[in-house]
């Protein structure tokens, strides 16, 4: 057999904090050949991204090869000198970010940006050319990342381009050289589902037009099953299973990478959970909603919304970043005031201190005071209902319980406690008042998928328990599926498709249903082949354009 | 990287305690100074007892012996009135420390409230307030410390008075930029959510998120209200004569420039040694907490 064009063998990386040093890489070792697509898939903290780090040669100072050899084309590339290995970058590989946002200097032009890169490159490879010169190879790179209005995009600045639009400029700058590996850090992760969709499609193209190999960094299966022919599957820095795709896929031999299979929600198939529809009365009303941002003509953010949620069910309202959905949930929570409309809650008024409503955000990390333990974030809200300080250790033990963290966990701060962990706090304070909805504003999107399962079978049980209403945000159709009773569609403010979770998704009549549908990367062959079928006329009238 | 620090120690169950002391004893600047500190706190405290001649201090005038050269009985020599210096800049750094214990502890608490209030209110609390402190921050410190002495009495207190009258503002701009931006986060609104009243998320939940801009702020403005105190009494607007003080004992030495050239350079020695610790430590703490400044 041929060289492989990467190949790592035996690497061996740890860190040293706080005066410690802990391995987070074993005896990693794993080959990409040119052409082949590799992903290289795992959960947080499961060394993924340092082993890209390493290749790359931009491993933070506080981090230590102890062995291990990293072949590129046959050449031992941490032998080489510092300035040679610098040389590597952007030629033999390069890096897609993940980031598309924070990875431009929002002050410089989109084309500075290019240019900078190609002049840099050009001098470190003694080549002289012009400006005019560099800009016909920018154009060029630019087209092949479907940006052919070259002009447009280069006298852009960062923030004028949409989140496709910029991710596919940060394609564009890894091509510039011509490298033989590309390295795709989680790209398209902070993007919409169609416009994830869209970027891996690109790259899937240009893999196979530009002959280049790909290693892929994901935690998503189903981004895996989409670009990658073989799949190296990493868990807390060992590498647990390799193989091809498929075989990973539909017959898992680790125990690991079969546990991280199960905890995929799935869209279609025997394994999908359906929930009873409730049958109860209506708990949440809302007629004839619109909020408009700013002033005339202002952004309309909700136009004419009406929907009913019923006492006992989980209503998930879908949609894309910017179709308004958030905005339904403030004015809900009596945190924003709607333009026009009513919104009207059908339950007993709550006692002094008491909210019928309360909130679940997205990132546990942001929604938890830094500086505050368990005990003081429970006990405020039990405070502020009268609660004197017996009733309440008594009711932030039953919490404890109920969101199922030890007890031990009450003196700990928010940076000791691991995703998981914090949302269950969160959760724990949202409960503490006994309210009678909660809203949950995609719960688990900033969770690995197999906290993520953890976190909705304790939403599941509580609900079950408690007797409570969940109206559930979220883009994350495949979760909504198995999660929801009822769903509704969103798009730019409307709600365009409403019904039964399991007859909207068995036949969704709206197009951008469709889309969204289609664009969700899914696990099995077999699921794939029962998404909707979208039309191309269809997808550039209700997606948002990504190309230029 | 940040998240994978934040990982990586909370894994292994490392206390908040250990992680700070651990990145303070790395940190060679932050050591030092607060060894410096230290010294000072002593040897101000202790005063009367570590220095040779604690009389020297009140208005002990001895001829034979003035004007003398360092020597081994008088390490930084002796003054036109043949007071040991050594004894006198020990004791002048009472002053220095109450000066920043006086202008600091009104100042950074008054400043903080304020800042707070006007980044978490916003609306028209928050205009007055920067409006407020703009203003304040417009006028010359020095011309304001000047008016205010010349209005009442030139002692120590008025000095004091003076510069606290400015220095609250800094505090107050700075608490408010960061107390504006904490108050956008989601655990605000979820405390408001929980039924927090605005005491409660004022000085229970941002506050605390700002104890590290404070203390670094504080220590390092801790090193110019010393220079700025040793200014005003060089000026004549400090402490009264005989009671030492680091700035009216370089004014009064520097008439022998630069024949008794320890007469300046000892007690500015000081100025600069406690100085340095304040700036040593203030800059070690910014490097510890991450703190833009």
């Amino acid at each position: 057999m041929a060289e492989p064009l990467l190949s790592v063998d035996k690497l061996n990386v740890s860190f040293a904090t706080y005066g410690r040093s802990r391995q987070v890489l074993r005896n990693v070792s794993f080959d990409v050949a040119a052409g082949e697509r590799v992903a290289l898939i795992g959960e947080t903290g499961s060394g993924k991204s340092v082993t890209a780090k390493a290749i790359i040669g931009t491993l933070p100072n506080n981090a230590a090869i102890s062995s291990g050899t990293i072949r590129f084309a046959g050449q031992d590339i941490m032998a080489l000198p510092k300035a040679d290995r610098e040389a590597l970058k952007g030629t033999a590989f390069s890096l897609i970010m993940q980031d598309p946002l924070s990875s431009f200097n929002p002050v410089f032009k989109i084309g500075t940006h290019l240019d900078d890169v190609m002049r840099f490159a050009d001098k470190r490879n003694g080549v002289r050319a012009s400006k005019a010169e560099r800009r016909i190879r920018i154009e060029a790179v630019l087209r092949r990342v479907q940006l052919a209005d070259a002009d447009r995009v280069m006298n852009a600045y960062p923030s004028e381009l949409s989140g496709g639009m910029r991710q596919r400029v940060l394609i564009g700058l890894a091509l510039l050289h011509q490298p033989k590996l590309l390295i795709a850090d989680e790209p398209g992760t902070a993007l919409d589902v169609t416009t994830q969709d869209e970027i891996l499609n690109l790259i899937n193209t240009l893999v196979k037009e530009e002959n280049m190999a790909l290693l892929m960094i994901t935690h998503n299966l189903g981004v895996v099953r989409k670009v990658a022919d073989r799949v190296v599957v990493m868990h807390h820095g060992d590498i647990v299973e390799t193989g091809p795709c498929a075989e990973i896929l539909s017959s898992p031999k680790a125990a690991y990478t079969q546990a991280l299979l199960e905890a995929v929600p799935p869209l279609y198939g025997p394994r999908v959970t359906n929930l009873p529809q409730s049958g109860r009365a209506p708990i949440v009303t809302i007629r004839g909603l619109n909020k408009i941002f700013g002033k005339r003509p202002g952004f309309h953010a909700i136009r004419d919304v009406d929907l009913t949620l019923r006492e006992g069910e989980i209503f998930g309202l879908a949609g894309e970043s910017g179709s308004g959905k958030t905005s339904i949930a403030r004015i809900i929570m009596e945190l924003s005031r709607a333009t026009s409309g009513t919104v009207a809650i059908d339950a007993p008024a709550p006692g002094k201190g008491r909210r019928l409503t309360q909130i679940v955000y997205q990132n546990p990390g942001t929604s938890l005071n830094p500086k505050r333990t368990v005990k003081q974030t429970l006990s405020l809200p039990l405070t502020s209902i009268g609660m004197d300080s017996e009733r309440r250790e008594a009711r932030m033990a039953e919490l404890l319980d109920l969101v199922r963290l030890p007890q031990s966990y009450m003196a700990k701060y928010p940076h000791e406690l691991s995703g998981g962990q914090k949302q269950r706090v969160a959760i724990a304070r949202a409960l503490a008042a006994e309210p009678k909805i909660l809203i949950l504003d995609e719960p688990t999107a900033a969770l690995d998928v197999s906290v993520q399962k953890t976190v909705i079978e304790l939403l599941v049980q509580l609900r079950q328990d408690l007797g409570l209403t969940y109206l559930m945000i979220s883009h994350d159709l495949s979760l909504m599926r198995n999660f929801c009773s009822r769903i509704a569609v969103m798009l730019r403010g409307e709600i365009v498709e409403e019904g039964a979770t399991p007859e909207v998704f068995a036949d969704p009549k709206h197009p951008y249903t469709r889309a969204l549908i289609a664009a969700i990367p899914v696990v099995t062959d077999a699921e794939e082949l029962l998404k909707p079928v979208v039309t191309e006329e269809e997808r550039t009238r209700f997606l948002v354009k990504t190309t230029a | 990287m940040a998240d994978m620090k934040m990982l990586d120690a909370s894994d292994r169950g490392l206390s908040s305690g250990y992680m700070m002391w651990y990145r303070f004893s790395r940190n060679p600047a932050a050591v030092i100074g607060s060894l410096i500190l230290i010294s000072i706190v002593i040897l101000a405290v202790f005063a009367p007892w570590l220095t040779p001649y604690p009389k020297h201090v009140g208005a002990v005038v001895d001829f034979r012996a003035r004007h003398l050269p360092p020597d081994a009985s008088h390490w930084f020599g002796t003054d036109k009135a043949g007071r040991d210096i050594f004894s006198r800049t020990v004791f002048g750094l009472r002053v220095s420390l109450l000066l920043v214990i006086g202008v600091l502890g009104i100042s950074v608490p008054v400043g903080t409230v304020l800042g707070l209030i006007a980044g978490y209110f916003g609306g028209w609390v928050e205009k007055l307030i920067t409006g407020l402190t703009n203003v304040m921050l417009a006028m010359p410190p020095l011309v304001m410390a000047l008016a205010v002495s010349n209005l009442l009495e030139p002692t120590l207190t008025n000095a004091m008075i003076a510069i606290t009258l400015l220095w609250w503002t800094w505090h107050a701009r700075l608490i408010y930029s960061v107390s504006k931006s904490i108050a956008s986060e989601d655990y605000i609104e979820a405390a408001r959510l929980a039924g927090a009243g605005p005491l409660h998320i004022l000085f229970r939940e941002i506050l605390p998120n700002c104890m590290a801009v404070i203390s670094v702020k504080t220590t390092l403005d801790a090193a110019f209200v010393i220079l700025f105190g040793a200014t005003l009494s060089f000026l004549g607007f400090g402490v009264k004569p005989p009671t030492p003080d680091l700035g009216s004992m370089v004014a009064d030495g520097r008439q022998f420039m630069p024949d008794f050239w320890w007469e300046v350079l000892c007690p500015g020695a000081m100025v600069f040694y406690v100085t340095l610790g304040f700036n040593l430590l203030g800059d070690g703490l910014r490097d510890m907490f991450d703190v833009e400044n």
